[in-house]
């Protein structure tokens, strides 16, 4: 088992339909805070099976805690002390009531996308350095809500995790690496299992009527002594035809996510610039030893060291790339988002046209 | 055998006895020190020599009593010297006790102490050293302040380590004022430094009499005791107990003696003066007279040697009567001229006589600079003086007759100017010229036209002026554009400069907006003022500003705030316009920077009145801001447009408030004034406006009133359309003009107005005169974040580019599809800001910046 386990890299997701319930119940209950949790289950030949989970207590944050520090607290919480014990415990009772009780990754809540950041990376580099099967699940509230359900798994890439262990985000590292934006992340297929038991049940739950023209009721005690069975709700969410609040939320994000850029950008030019002043100090102070030494050489006196400038200058230690990079990413999120969105929503617009030319 | 003399003569009025004499000149001593340590030190010099003379006038008198007493009578003084010493005793406990603080203060490098210690302990000396020698501890003391002085500045060169700002200055000034002290006890710290302890040992009850090394000073030659006048029968002697006589014939040898010592330590200038004053009676022949006077204005002059005193009034009368005596001398005698460049006559004996083939005889001096400095004394006499006394406007008085020397001074040479051989150099004559013109600029026409008129009727009929005949010249504006013409033709730089200054200033003082607006803008000073010394950028503000006011008197608005914005926005008018000087609050500024400042301040009477401008700036702020604040509503992208921060901010502050009383202060006004306006009760806001008492100040008041009525009642018009449009369809002209009373084509001018400036969504319809408002024109959020967002893109786009030129060193033509798409995109950014520009129309067009933008905007516009 253990081997197998080694050798088969997982390709696709098996997320039970208790999980999914789970995680969406408990993501849009602390709504907008982050939520997180973990989840349990094991992998059979490639796929991994997600077949229980339990959410992370959220810590208390008090009242006297700014919002900012709740909401970090939260998104931090796999990493905690406390919860990890708590982890510990409750997979150890999860193991004495005969539930799959492995560690297989932990789940989050985010919104619009907005979930790739540090505490992103540290959560899930914790993981996978542990059991480099181990995935998260990215529940969209916000997306979530406009039709669709939105659950996402996502692995970090070998490359970046062998990165993040040397922890070296220079450029030059990055390059001889050949790590891009676009391999921090991938995202793996997720497939949906129910039980029979909730198979059955679906099935057994009552269409839209059959026909048409439904006999009225004669008396009040015939409907209390023969109700019509409750048809269950179709979900007209997905028809849902509000682009603006959508794409005003991704604007937002995205020009937040350029505010970033900026800060990362301006913190590297600055950078340059410290580097290339240091480097004409250096260059000066070769050339003035150089000239030194030839006038000792001439003078037939010992000749200085002309190293000694590794010594006398400190060369500026260049800022981490990691930040620019996961900004990146997430601007890579948000136009994939943009892009499925429009997509269909276009063809929404598409089918109302034809209703209206319709009619 | 002269003490003889001596002591007749001061025995009559120094009935006193010696002690009291002693104790007073202490006192006098003492405050003498006092006030120079308040003093900067560069004073500190000139004051000791007033101290030091004062001190010998009196010694005069007392020294030989003193020296009688010394060499008569050894056993009184053993008495005297008894009686003291209680007292004596005192002093040296009280002069070890600071030694011991100046000590300790030292040791931990509290310099601030050290220095404030060092003062008292002079002080303190000086009181001992009145009464017997100098202190042994004293000499100990100085001499190892100075070596640990010299040792501290050593470690300040070597170690980064600053010290805090005080203890630094205390540590300069405490320099400073070692190194001067010091250089009088030279003989005794060497002499300490040599032998520690035999010096200190030696016995000080053996110490020989008070040996007071100023008498030496009465061996060298010192010109005559300031004798009385009505000392009726006693000759007047010297020093050495000569008799001087004041003949003719001496006078020259007396100037020259005068000239020599002049600059010297220790000579007595009021002597010197009262010297050439007698001179000055008996001086016969013009060449005498000439000579006399110009000496002794000079003398006069060096009296304020110091830069931040003003010399006494009575010389500067006595200098304004001797220059005009002067000019008077040189007008009837036509043979003598005074210029610069001409050589110093060697000869005592005989006064030079005309040669053969000379016109003239020069006599070396500097009309032009006695004028200059006459002014530049009576500036800073004013400056000193408190200007809401009435010994201001007593002081004030004196610039009519300044105003005459300046004239006659013109005059004098433009005369010169006449005679091309004498090569006067235009340079004199543009100064005097714009000296003239300083006095004049800043006045009310009336005013310059009585001073004129006083000035003509001081000179004869015959005499007219080449750059302003009497004739051509009635009026206060022909005056200063002849002025102002002659110096644009005859003169470079700072003084062109300063000379087109005054006269916009001139032009915007007399309502001359337009005039005042172009001048200022052909004459491109914007972008070279800050090249100009300091004074013609105050000057430079100082136009502005009145350009402004000028603006707001025509009640052009927009205009006026744009053009004080520079000045008023800034926060520091008072600094700007040298009125005052600011409270510093962050920035320590050197004492010297302050010393600067203060010279700088002009006089009172040519201020412009601050809370006047501050209140003409928030006005014109509120007319401006409010609409602009209805109009940006809570879009986020124009918000960010500011026209004044300054007003914003008080606006902000003022709305913070919970409890607002009624209006006190100007500021308080205009803001609630802002705020009833905002709120659409613009009548309140007039109300408000209108009980601001500083409009008072302004000429037509009532006019200055109406203007502000009509410009709140318009901006009520427009704040309510901007505030209301959205929940209108239709709104009848009639109606808008009732809620405002304008009358209607007013309404529909405003109207057409913001229509054409694309500032509201609607069209006026003439039949009906309704205006009848568009819907759905306003950007939805979504549109202004993408517009938003593709203008960032863009930008990023660029920067991108940008790097990579910079790497590929301008080889990119590999990119030439990327670099079009980028610049598609710039175009399309431009085109959006061109809309976004246009919208806001022509308002905004000019930016905030004065620098050109503004003015050159309203010549476009």
């Amino acid at each position: 088992m253990a081997d197998v386990k080694k050798s088969v890299p997982i390709a696709g997701i098996q997320v039970e339909s208790l999980v999914v319930m789970k995680i969406v119940k408990h993501c849009s209950s602390t709504f907008p805070s982050a939520a997180t949790g973990c989840l349990v289950g094991m992998d059979q030949n490639g796929v991994l099976e997600v077949t229980n989970c339990f959410p992370f207590p959220s810590v208390e944050a008090g009242t006297d805690s700014h919002q900012n520090d709740a909401a970090n607290t939260a998104a931090s919480a796999p990493r905690a002390k406390s919860n990890l014990t708590y982890q510990n415990e409750m997979i150890r009772q999860l193991k004495e009531v005969n539930v799959d009780a492995n560690n297989v990754g932990w789940y989050t809540s985010a919104t619009m996308g907005n979930f790739v950041n540090m505490n992103f990376i540290e959560n899930q580099y914790m993981y996978q350095k542990d059991n480099d099967k181990a995935i998260t699940l990215v529940h969209d509230v916000s997306r979530s809500s406009q039709g669709a359900l939105s659950l996402r798994a996502f692995q970090l890439t070998p490359l970046f995790m062998s990165t993040y262990k040397e922890g070296k985000f220079s450029t030059e590292s990055l390059r001889s690496n050949k790590l891009t934006h676009k391999e921090i992340i991938k995202e793996l297929p997720i497939n949906l299992h129910s039980s029979h038991l909730i198979t059955s049940f679906l099935h057994g739950l009552s269409g839209p009527p059959d026909v048409s023209e439904v006999d009225m009721p004669v008396s009040v005690e015939e409907i209390e002594r023969n109700a019509p069975p409750v048809p269950l709700n179709p979900s007209i969410d997905g028809l849902e035809l509000s682009i603006d609040p959508f794409l005003e939320k991704t604007c937002d994000l995205l020009l937040d996510s350029i505010e970033s850029h900026y800060t990362e950008l301006n913190n590297h030019q600055y950078y340059q610039r410290q580097l290339a002043r240091e480097q004409t100090k250096i260059s000066t102070w070769q050339t003035k030893r150089k000239s030194e030494n030839a006038q000792r050489a001439a003078a037939k006196q010992p000749l200085l060291p002309e190293d000694e400038w590794q010594r006398l200058f400190k060369l500026p230690q260049e800022p981490s790339r990691l930040e620019g990079m996961l900004n990146a990413t997430q601007v890579d999120q948000y136009s994939k988002q943009v892009d499925n969105f429009t997509a269909s929503i276009s063809a929404k617009m598409f089918a109302v046209r034809g209703t209206l030319l319709y009619e | 055998m002269s003490r003889f003399f001596r002591s007749g003569e001061s025995s009559s009025e120094d009935s006193s006895s010696e002690e009291e004499e002693l104790y007073s000149e202490e006192e006098k001593d003492e405050e003498q020190q006092e006030d120079s340590d308040e003093d900067q030190s560069e004073e500190d010099d000139e004051e000791e020599e007033d101290a030091e003379s004062s001190e010998e006038e009196k010694r005069g008198a007392s020294k030989f009593l003193k020296d009688v007493d010394s060499s008569d009578s050894e056993d009184s003084d053993e008495e005297e010297r008894g009686q003291v010493k209680s007292a004596k005793d005192k002093r040296y406990g009280e002069l070890s006790q600071t030694i011991k603080a100046i000590e300790n203060g030292s040791k931990i490098g509290d310099w601030n102490t050290v220095a404030t210690e060092f003062d008292k302990l002079n002080r303190q000396v000086s009181k001992i050293k009145d009464s017997g020698s100098t202190p042994k501890i004293y000499i100990e003391c100085i001499s190892d302040l100075e070596a640990k002085v010299l040792e501290a500045s050593e470690k300040q060169k070597v170690t980064p380590k600053k010290m805090n700002a005080q203890a630094a200055r205390g540590f300069n000034t405490l320099k400073q004022r070692l190194k001067k002290n010091n250089k009088d006890y030279q003989d005794l710290i060497t002499s300490y430094r040599e032998d520690k302890l035999g010096f200190m040992e030696s016995d000080e009850e053996e110490e020989p009499l008070p040996v007071k090394p100023r008498k030496i000073r009465f061996d060298t030659f010192e010109p005559a005791q300031p004798a009385a006048d009505d000392d009726e029968g006693f000759e007047t002697v010297d020093g050495k107990g000569r008799v001087v006589q004041f003949t003719p014939e001496s006078i020259f040898k007396h100037l020259r003696a005068i000239m020599e010592s002049r600059g010297k330590k220790n000579t007595d200038p009021f002597g010197q003066i009262k010297v050439m004053e007698k001179l000055n009676s008996v001086a016969v022949t013009p060449y005498q007279r000439i000579r006399v006077i110009l000496t002794m204005v000079s003398a006069r002059f060096d009296l304020s040697a110091g830069v931040s005193s003003a010399m006494p009034l009575e010389h500067w009368k006595a200098a304004e009567q001797e220059l005009s005596t002067l000019l008077t001398v040189l007008e009837e005698s036509k043979e003598y001229i005074v210029i610069e460049n001409a050589e110093d006559w060697e000869d005592d004996d005989k006064p030079p006589t005309l040669g053969p083939n000379d016109k003239y005889i020069k006599i070396p001096g500097s009309i032009v600079s006695y004028v200059e400095r006459l002014d530049d004394e009576l500036t800073r006499s004013l400056q000193h003086i408190d200007p809401h006394t009435s010994e201001y406007i007593d002081r004030l008085q004196d610039e009519g007759s300044l105003y005459n020397i300046v004239f006659r001074g013109l005059l004098y040479y433009e005369t010169l100017r006449k005679e091309t051989s004498l090569e006067i150099p235009q340079d004199s004559l543009n100064r005097i010229v714009m000296r003239r013109l300083e006095h004049v600029y800043f006045k009310p026409a009336q005013v310059v036209n009585i001073l004129e008129g006083n000035c003509w009727k001081r000179v004869p009929d015959s005499v007219d002026s080449l750059i302003t005949p009497r004739e051509s010249i009635t009026e206060a504006s022909d005056l200063i554009s002849t002025l102002c013409n002659y110096l644009f033709n005859n003169s470079e730089g700072i003084i062109k400069a300063r000379a087109m200054l005054c006269r916009n200033y001139f032009l915007a003082l007399h309502d001359e907006y337009y005039l005042a607006r172009d001048m200022m803008l052909m004459s491109h000073l914007q972008e070279q003022i800050a090249q100009f010394d300091v004074a013609t950028q105050i000057l430079y503000n100082r136009t502005l500003v009145q350009v402004g006011l000028c603006a707001f008197r025509k009640g052009l608005v927009y205009e006026a705030q744009n053009t004080l914005q520079e000045i008023c926005g800034s926060g520091r008018q008072k600094e700007l316009l040298a009125q005052g000087v600011q409270i510093q609050r962050y920035n320590q500024v050197t004492p010297e920077q302050e010393r600067l400042e203060r010279q700088r301040q002009l006089p009172f009477h040519m201020h412009i009145n601050l809370e006047l401008l501050e209140c003409v700036y928030l006005t014109c702020s509120m007319l401006l801001e409010i609409p602009l604040l209805a109009q940006t509503g809570s879009s986020p992208d124009i918000k960010k447009r500011v026209i004044s921060k300054t007003y914003r901010r008080m606006l902000e502050y003022h709305e913070r408030q919970i409890f607002t009383g009624p209006p006190e202060n100007t500021r308080d006004h205009v803001m609630q004034a802002s705020k009833a306006l905002a709120a659409g009760e613009w009548k309140k806001a007039i109300q408000f406006i209108h009980a601001i008492k500083i409009w008072d100040l302004m000429p037509q008041t009532d006019d200055i009133k109406a203007m502000l009525s009509k410009q709140i009642q318009e901006e009520g018009l427009r704040t309510y359309l901007f505030t209301y449009a959205p929940f209108y369809d239709t709104l009848a002209v009639e109606t808008l003009g009732a809620m405002f009373e304008l009358e209607p084509r007013k309404v529909s001018a405003v109207i057409s107005k913001m229509i054409s400036h694309e500032e509201l969504a609607a069209a006026l319809d003439q039949v009906t005169s309704t205006v009848i408002f568009r819907k759905g024109v306003e950007l939805s959020r979504l549109q202004g974040l993408s517009l938003t967002l593709a203008d960032k893109a863009s930008s990023l786009i660029e920067t991108n580019e940008r790097t990579l030129e910079q790497r590929t060193q301008g080889s990119s033509n590999a990119f030439e599809r990327q670099g079009g798409r980028g610049r598609g995109g710039g175009q399309r950014g431009g085109q959006r800001g061109g809309r976004g520009g246009a919208r806001t129309g022509q308002r905004q067009a000019g930016g905030t910046t004065f620098t050109g933008g503004a003015l050159g905007n309203a010549v476009r516009g």
